[in-house]
């Protein structure tokens, strides 16, 4: 009993459900989506035993006897639909009833011309009966007639439809079918979990990858914002109707902020028309740091809106800005080994850490013994309830000489500061400021034997300068400096958050496949731009493809690989599906990486040492490929 | 029931079919030779001369095959066609829609063929692809829509309201006879499983002519023969069972092998560009084949409620069938309800895969199961209902 009532809910909210679903569909199927659902109701309200026999009689007077369980069930549903069928044709008449029932009589007989001429004969016989039963409001002789010719077509179209081979459901059903089977429902093959709340901002989506990449996207579910230079007629044409066209030139940043506002994610395709070094420079480099700009912009924006609580939001671990600040550093001098004979010779060494009168903390000084080192050093002291493991590096802004500096981190229980490890990791500035961006992943352990660094028991930082692998500094005011001196102005030092994802794909080249002649060009453009990219502290995917085919992808395997080692071509569509795969791969995150079909020679093969798979229908051949591969290159 | 009968009143009754009433040649049983020359088409296209010639049979049908090397040398100063670009017809249906998700997503630029309608289908569209409007029943608007295509994948079938011949016979000569004239290098049609062995079923029928003149069209191509799409059972089947309506189903023993119309996208495109394929004839089978009251069970069990099934002996249609040919306003349902005559034979719409699996490099585990299926269809329905009835809970409590 209770299970015969939950099912009645269900069915009657089912019923609702796709109603909601078929009426937003499209306008044009108002009447029979509003209608539909009647016809079955009634349908199982007795009615069928009064016309089958008659039917049959008509056509042939033979023993047949049909549809024997419908009777039986019909007085246990009897009553309940016969309400509800009211109410509907009740709420009907409240729409100009004439119009409308004329449309619907005229549709049903388009749908089936054939078969309403043997409808109104045994309409006719069964409205009789019907009278019989029916209460006075039911007895209005356009609706009964509409309602009686409903029924026959549901019966008739059930009943010719068991004698077809393809069934063909209505329109109305199909809708609500199609909302679920098709377009985003979890039955479809090509939808993503979380791909409804992503907005993708495309740009170069008439490339030929790009053009793939924005079908991809669309196929999944996603949000496509397409950037384009000129909305033309012809360029409109070519992208999906559902797609927000955005106006804008990677090469002006001001056009850029409209293009990256409400995206989650960037796809770069776009690429320099010719090999025209202006050109390059703008679409392949500029390009691609102005939109890294934009992004990185509009998302402190979003940062600072949320006071900090963004996921976005960087945390900071030292700011440089007053005297004040400077506390809790320590300046300290050693040696790697003490060089007995030429001690004497020794020049010394000496390093300060001061607040400047123009309002800089700057650490100076020189080194002139072998093998000294200075280094500024603190025990960092984290707000309450951080910890460094939801933060994947650090960010140094800092300017100065243009030296090269060793970062070194000590890890261990705060407790008992003599189990602490060391990690290190070198880093170059420019001459001038710049910022530095050094994940935890490349800092090795000072003994090899230590286990790879683990940011949650990072407590001292330590920034140290030595004489050593110095590189000469270029430009005709360096060239008077000694190498051993130097000068680091630091601003501040964050922690970068870690991002699950990855926020920008760069599609850039291998270089493979170019004329020489224009390949160095080309090569640099991209290169640059890729750095910027690096430095931008974006999540980013720089993809790198062998020369592009046009054909259609998924044929041949893939060699993910880092290197130089490229040597066969690769399908657009191929390299578009590797975009859109990587959208929400963690292990896609600050990688960059070549890849090209499957080398299928037997020598030198050896080289690759990656995973080469087919890509196949449910598989995800990227997480495999890329999880072996280097981070941060 | 008196089988010998409404078949020999069959015969008597196509002649009162109105297309056959135009051509008075057509008697006795229908051969594809003979009907290769469908008068409508010819009226529009060929000269005149040719329609009037008495006898179908004697035609140049094969009008393609002389125009072979008239086709070759027009292509010849063109721009090469990409490989990349297809036409997709019927790409509105329920397998077309497929076809067409399945090509954008693997690179290919789509065009799809649609009949002008006030109601566009837009979702092609937003997928990505190019909508052109054109009419197989109307061969004038076919040309046009053959610019600088590549390959023509045909999964279009006439609506079962229509007069069965105007799309499927009439409309897919033009378009091979189209596709041959214009240079199209790869011609893919999907026919229906066993349609060589029942002629009696005039959708079957056409289907294996449309084969044999694609077959004499020496155009190359592929012929897919298909069983059933697991998507018609949803609407047939699970959604009225959810709602507790009347489900109508035969007692036939009739087997069939329905297929996820995704993997038949997914190996249709394998097979596609396998060259080694060409020319040939590929059945696309589902891992088993069931049988009406096997997939109506199956339902019930999944989705834990009884069905209230309507059982229609398969005599009363094939009766029913057999009673509408009488009379010449009738024929339309009479070949809508054909395929009766194969539902009361014991045909399995089945055939082994391994075979067709090892063609195509794909592994046959890889195919979804009908009861995966519709067991996937029934956990989400019943998810989202749920999820709905909590919905409908917790206004209750705010209003």
């Amino acid at each position: 009993m209770t299970s015969s009532a939950t099912s009645r809910a269900i069915s009657s909210i089912s019923g609702t459900t796709i109603n909601i679903i078929s009426s937003s569909s499209s306008s044009s199927h108002r009447y029979s989506s509003s209608m539909g659902w009647i016809r079955p109701t009634t349908l199982s309200v007795a009615n069928t035993p009064n016309w089958a026999p008659s039917f049959i009689s008509r056509t042939h007077r033979s023993r047949l006897v049909l549809i024997p369980r419908a009777t039986s069930s019909s007085p246990d549903t009897g009553k309940k639909p016969n309400k509800r069928t009211r109410i509907r044709t009740k709420s009907n008449k409240k729409k100009p009833p004439q119009n409308q029932t004329q449309t619907q009589d005229q549709t049903q007989q388009q749908t089936s011309p054939s078969t309403s001429t043997s409808t109104s004969v045994v309409a006719q016989e069964e409205q009789q009966k019907q009278q019989l039963r029916l209460d006075l409001e039911d007895v209005n002789p356009v609706g009964l007639g509409r309602r009686s010719r409903q029924l026959f077509d549901e019966v008739w179209r059930k009943f010719s439809g068991l004698g077809q081979i393809s069934s063909t459901s209505r329109a109305d059903q199909r809708e609500a079918l199609d909302a679920l089977l098709v377009r985003e429902g979890p039955m479809c093959e090509f939808a993503i979990p979380g791909a409804q709340n992503t907005t993708v901002l495309v740009i170069g989506p008439t490339s030929r990858i790009g053009r793939i990449v924005v079908r991809k996207l669309m196929l999944r579910g996603y949000s496509v914002k397409a950037l384009v230079r000129k909305a033309d007629e012809q360029v409109v044409d070519m992208l999906p109707r559902s797609v927000e066209v955005v106006v804008g030139d990677v090469g002006d940043p001001s056009t850029l902020m409209a293009a990256v506002e409400g995206c989650n994610k960037i796809i770069y395709c776009a690429t320099a028309r010719s090999a025209i070094t202006g050109d390059l420079f703008r679409v392949d480099h500029r390009g691609v740091y102005n939109v890294t700009k934009a992004f990185q912009d509009y998302n402190n924006k979003l940062a600072q809106l949320r006071a900090g609580k963004s996921s976005k939001s960087k945390l900071l671990l030292a700011k440089f800005k007053s005297q004040d600040s400077l506390v809790g550093w320590e300046a300290r001098q050693g040696t790697y080994f003490q060089d007995v004979v030429a001690s004497k010779y020794d020049g010394g060494m000496d390093a300060k850490f001061e607040f400047t009168a123009s309002g800089e903390a700057v650490f100076s000084g020189y080194v002139f013994t072998r093998g000294g080192y200075v280094e500024l050093t603190k025990r960092l002291s984290l707000p309450l309830g951080r910890t460094l493991d939801r933060y994947e590096g650090l960010v140094l802004s800092v300017g100065g000489n243009g030296r090269s500096y060793i970062l070194i981190l000590e890890a261990g229980p705060l407790a008992d500061t003599s189990q602490s490890k060391l990690y290190f990791a070198r880093i170059s500035t420019k001459v001038g400021f710049c910022r530095v961006r050094v994940p935890f992943s490349s800092f090795r352990p000072v003994k090899p034997e230590d286990p790879p660094l683990d940011p949650f028991l990072i407590h001292t930082l330590t920034i140290r300068f030595e004489p050593r692998r110095q590189k000469p500094v270029e430009g005709p005011a360096a060239m008077k400096q000694d190498p051993r001196s130097f000068k680091l102005i630091l601003e501040y030092i964050k922690a970068l958050p870690t991002g699950q994802e990855t926020d920008f794909i760069l599609v850039s080249c291998t270089g493979s496949g170019l004329e020489p002649t224009r390949r160095e060009q080309v090569l640099k453009a991209k290169r640059a731009g890729e750095d910027s990219l690096r430095r931008s502290g974006l999540g980013y995917t720089i993809i790198r493809p062998g020369p592009l085919k046009e054909e259609p992808g998924g044929q041949r395997a893939l060699i993910f690989d880092q290197g130089n080692r490229i040597s066969q071509g690769i399908s657009c569509a191929d390299v578009a599906d590797i975009c859109v795969k990587a959208l929400l791969d963690s292990t896609a995150r600050n990688k960059s990486f070549d890849v090209c079909y499957e080398y299928v020679a037997e020598q030198g093969k050896e080289l690759y040492e990656l995973v080469a798979h087919l890509p196949d229908k449910a598989n995800n051949y990227l997480t495999p490929a890329l999880s072996v591969l280097e981070k941060n290159t | 029931m008196a089988c010998r009968l409404p078949t020999q009143l069959a015969t008597p009754g196509k002649l009162h079919h109105p297309h056959h009433a135009k051509t008075s040649t057509c008697h006795g049983t229908l051969s594809w030779r003979r009907t290769l020359a469908p008068d409508a088409f010819l009226s529009s296209t060929q000269s005149s001369s040719t329609t009037l010639s008495g006898c179908s049979y004697k035609r140049p049908l094969v009008t393609c095959t002389a125009q072979t090397n008239v086709g070759a040398v027009n292509l010849a100063p063109g721009t090469p066609v990409r490989s990349t670009s297809i036409l997709v017809v019927g790409a509105t249906g329920t397998l077309g829609r497929q076809i067409v998700r399945r090509a954008l997503d693997e690179g290919y630029d789509v065009r799809c063929l649609v009949r002008p309608r006030p109601a566009p289908a837009d979702f092609l569209r937003d997928w990505g692809a190019t909508v052109v409007n054109a009419d197989l029943s109307k061969p004038e608007t076919i040309p046009a829509t053959l610019v600088g295509i590549h390959t023509v994948i045909d999964c279009a079938t006439g609506r079962p309201e229509e007069p069965i011949k105007t799309v499927d016979w009439e409309g897919k000569v033009a378009l091979i006879q189209c596709a041959k004239a214009m240079g199209i290098k790869k011609f893919l049609f999907f026919s229906i499983h066993n349609c060589d062995k029942h002629p009696e079923v005039p959708l079957m029928e056409i289907k294996y002519c449309t084969e044999k003149f694609l077959q004499e069209s020496g155009l190359n191509h592929i012929v897919i023969r298909l069983c059933g799409f697991m998507q018609g059972l949803i609407g047939q089947y699970a959604v009225p069972i959810l709602e507790e309506k009347s489900v109508w189903g035969t007692d036939a023993p009739t087997r069939i092998a329905y297929m996820d119309t995704q993997d038949i996208a997914r190996l249709t495109f394998i097979a596609l560009r396998n060259e080694n394929l060409n020319e040939k004839l590929l059945t696309f089978a589902g891992p088993r084949a069931w049988t009406t009251q096997e997939v109506i069970t199956l339902c019930e069990r999944l989705a834990g409620q009884d069905a209230n099934v309507t059982t229609v002996p398969v005599s009363i249609l094939r009766f029913t069938r057999q009673l509408t040919r009488l009379f010449e306003w009738t024929n339309d349902v009479a070949d809508r309800l054909a395929f009766s005559e194969v539902l009361s034979s014991d045909t399995v719409f089945s055939s082994p895969m391994a075979e067709t699996y090892n063609l195509l490099g794909v592994d046959g585990k890889d195919i979804i199961s009908l009861e995966k299926y519709l067991q996937d269809y029934f956990t989400n329905i019943l998810k989202k209902l749920k999820d709905l009835k909590a919905q409908s809970k917790q206004t209750d409590i705010y209003f």
